[in-house]
């Protein structure tokens, strides 16, 4: 497992250290404008935590130029250990991407003030965020072990971003629709937290759905 | 005599194909190289893909180390070396993160013999594999595979498209490697020279059917081609042709028993026989 974590890591970090640089140059740009109309740090905040997500994401993908993914069933790991070991990847880049937006998120209320209505509002982004990553992943990760063609595997980061987004507005749509358009602190949190869970939910249970279709695989 | 690897009609059918491999039986004994012979696409690699469980397969056994591989037996592959035709391993790394992640794959990873190997091949540790060339990319995969003290090593046409010098120099390791009583080698190729330099054994498959393995000196020593007219092969038993070549004016006959031949038909010539011309008859030939 530890040297499927390194792999993993060597992976994400080729890809990854380009968009950390862009991260850490926005979150600058970010932190360094007025926040009246928060706008900016919604959208940095959105962008960095699925960013990372699919960063870690996509990593696997460039395993598909060598024979590496083949090569790796002959080394002393399981089939379980592999796919555990994307998901464990997914969520150490998601909490990387937790650390980025947090980080410039409390610069900007440091210097600027707080610009939301209410403080419950950023745990809402950054439960959106997580949930969306989360859906990502759950989606990914069967799809890629199903498919496995490089072209097809862009589309598919795609496919299960948007359909990842789609879900999460619609379990936002249903919380609205059951707490009402007057919601209270205590709503709104456990509002972030049932999107949470679902979304953990569904990234749990994909696993062993992984597990399976990649057992039956062929390289 | 025990066997490292057994092959025991092992048979595998893919539904989009016609091709299959049809109960292919081999043994590979310890401190023994074979080579493992065919034509493209005759069904090298999906043998050892079924060997190597990255591909499942339908019926049979097979035996490594005396035991049948499943997924979970980390143990057993400790003890396996493998390098497969072309890129091996991501371009996005360099040596020296191979090494750290096959450190953590590996139990038995030496980073020390790793670095040798490099160094012997003359491989930069520091430089992206995707800036290696192909014999570049070969050796590192040779230098992988043998790092982790494997007692088997599988490689997959590990040797074409090398040039000349670097396949010398990549056989001599395969031999220094085969030093150890207990080490053996399974090295599939098209490149029969470079089996008849280093192989015990070889065996011979096409179209997903072993045709035919021995030892390398019964090939030599026993094996040859009469040449002989079309009168002279009438006559012949059938138990002395093990395939047939029609020519214009001439039949080539390969026979198992080249001494045996010379005393039975007197007035027919008898060439020695190299592997590849043991394939060529045995693929293009026909039988009896």
């Amino acid at each position: 497992m530890k040297g499927l974590m390194k792999n993993n890591f060597y992976a994400a970090f080729s890809s990854a250290r380009v968009f950390a640089a862009i991260m850490i140059l926005l979150g600058i740009f970010v932190t360094a404008m007025d926040n009246v109309i928060p706008s900016l740090l919604i959208g940095y905040i959105l962008s960095v935590i699925m960013g990372f997500s699919a960063n870690g994401i996509f990593a696997l993908e460039k395993e598909n130029a060598s024979r590496w993914r083949k090569y790796k069933l002959t080394a002393p790991v399981s089939r379980k250990e592999i796919v555990g070991s994307y998901f464990i990847n997914l969520l150490l880049c998601l909490l990387i991407g937790i650390i980025f937006a947090g980080i410039f998120t409390y610069l900007s209320i440091a210097i600027h003030g707080f610009p939301f209505d209410r403080n419950t509002d950023v745990l809402n982004l950054f439960a959106v965020g997580i949930s969306i990553s989360l859906f990502m992943g759950a989606i990914f990760f069967p799809l890629f072990y199903f498919g496995g063609d490089e072209i097809v595997e862009v589309a598919f980061l795609a496919i299960s971003l948007f359909s990842a987004i789609g879900i999460v507005m619609g379990i936002v749509s249903l919380l609205n629709r059951m707490f009402g358009p007057k919601m209270t602190v205590e709503e709104i949190i456990m509002g972030a937290c049932i999107m949470i869970i679902c979304s953990a939910a569904v990234f749990a249970v994909s696993y062993p759905l992984c597990v399976a279709i990649f057992g039956k695989k062929e390289y | 005599m025990d066997h490292i690897l057994e092959l025991q009609e092992v048979s595998k059918a893919y539904r989009r194909s016609d091709f299959k491999l049809d109960k292919v039986s081999f043994r590979l004994p310890y401190g023994a190289i074979m080579g493992f012979v065919g034509e493209n696409g005759a069904g090298k690699t999906t043998t050892i893909d079924c060997i190597l469980n990255t591909i499942r397969k339908d019926e049979g056994n097979i035996l490594l180390f005396g035991k049948e591989m499943r997924d979970e037996d980390k143990e057993l592959r400790e003890n396996i070396g493998v390098v497969y035709d072309g890129d091996n391993f991501p371009g996005y790394l360099n040596p020296a993160q191979l090494s750290d992640i096959m450190g953590g794959l590996y139990k038995q990873w030496d980073n020390g013999l790793f670095l040798d190997y490099l160094k012997r091949f003359r491989l930069p540790p520091k430089k992206k594999i995707k800036t290696y060339s192909r014999g570049m990319t070969m050796k590192l995969a040779i230098a992988a595979a043998l790092a982790h003290h494997p007692k088997l090593l599988i490689l997959d046409e590990a040797t074409s498209g090398l040039d000349p010098v670097m396949r010398e120099e990549i056989l001599e390791v395969f031999l220094e490697f085969i030093e150890e009583e207990e080490h053996s080698i399974l090295l599939s190729s098209h490149i029969t020279s470079d089996l008849e330099k280093i192989a015990d054994y070889i065996t011979f498959i096409h179209e997903g059917r072993i045709i035919l393995t021995a030892s390398k000196n019964e090939l030599a020593y026993e094996y040859g081609i009469m040449r002989c007219k079309e009168s002279q092969f009438k006559e012949m038993d059938k138990e002395d042709v093990v395939a047939y070549r029609k020519r214009d004016f001439q039949t080539d006959v390969l026979t198992a028993d080249a001494k045996k031949a010379e005393r039975k038909y007197r007035d027919v010539v008898i060439d020695r026989v190299s592997i590849d011309e043991i394939m060529v008859m045995l693929v293009k030939g026909e039988r009896l």
